[in-house]
């Protein structure tokens, strides 16, 4: 048996029974508001989410394939050229350009390795100033130095942009280490705006 | 390379002078086609360089 709501000017509602044995018990909120269903075009939102429920806000871990020249005491912005995945296609790998489309507070992680003796500084920029810097230690014995920098980044979900910039000081150019486990760009939303 | 121009102009100064965040010059590189460029030039006594010397 079905329930039919009319509409004081037009349309209806038609609450209807499961097509299955048993009794099903339907218990409305007991406060104002609006119902999602599965036919909502919206959808649940961020905001709507219980503390604890992971959303799914954007994501994404980049690397770089193609070895990148770093020319000596200069600032070079970092090429990250492939994708292991980007949910919300807000990477470009034409530019090494992360921005999201969401706004909140993303957890950014970059890691650099140049081929190079002693230490160099992986460089966080935001909106093309820097933001970030940590530096990549040289490990004795290995001509690599290596370090990842890791912080929380407020996003306006707009027009704010994120890349990764190395610098290094030996005197002379050095290359990366252009592979997937030592040249990484990853993020993610952890919390909405 | 802009740094090794800079040098040649300006031998006194370091690699000190060209350190992120502590040096009072940077050269940047966006990766962009475009090469290296001054992006801060805040040196006490050396002024910036002009293009004509940098050509």
């Amino acid at each position: 048996m079905s329930i039919v709501l009319v509409g004081s000017t037009s349309g209806s509602v038609t609450l209807q029974e499961p097509a299955v044995a048993g009794t099903t018990v339907l218990t409305l909120p007991a406060v104002s508001g609006t119902v999602i269903t599965t036919g909502s075009s919206g959808g649940v939102s961020q905001a709507m989410l219980a503390t604890g429920v992971a959303g799914t806000g954007p994501a994404f871990l980049a690397y770089q394939t193609t070895v990148q020249s770093v020319a000596n005491a200069t600032v070079v912005k970092i090429n990250f050229d492939t994708e292991v995945f980007d949910t919300n296609n807000n990477f470009d790998t034409s530019n090494g350009r992360f921005t999201p489309t969401v706004a909140g507070y993303y957890q950014i992680n970059l890691t650099i390795s140049l081929q190079m003796v002693g230490n160099s500084l992986g460089m966080l920029f935001k909106n093309g100033a820097h933001y970030l810097g940590a530096v990549t230690t040289g490990i004795a014995g290995i001509s690599n130095s290596l370090g990842t920098q890791s912080c929380v980044v407020s996003m306006n979900g707009s027009t704010d942009y994120l890349e990764g910039y190395v610098y290094q000081g030996t005197g002379g150019a050095v290359n990366s280490n252009n592979d997937s486990k030592f040249m990484q760009f990853s993020g993610s939303l952890i919390r909405s705006a | 390379m802009l740094y090794d121009k800079i040098k040649t102009i300006y031998p006194q100064l370091t690699i000190a002078d060209f350190a992120p965040a502590t040096g009072t010059i940077m050269l940047q590189n966006d990766s962009d086609g475009k090469g290296d460029y001054i992006a801060k030039w805040e040196h006490p006594t050396f002024p910036r360089p002009t293009d004509e010397e940098l050509a």
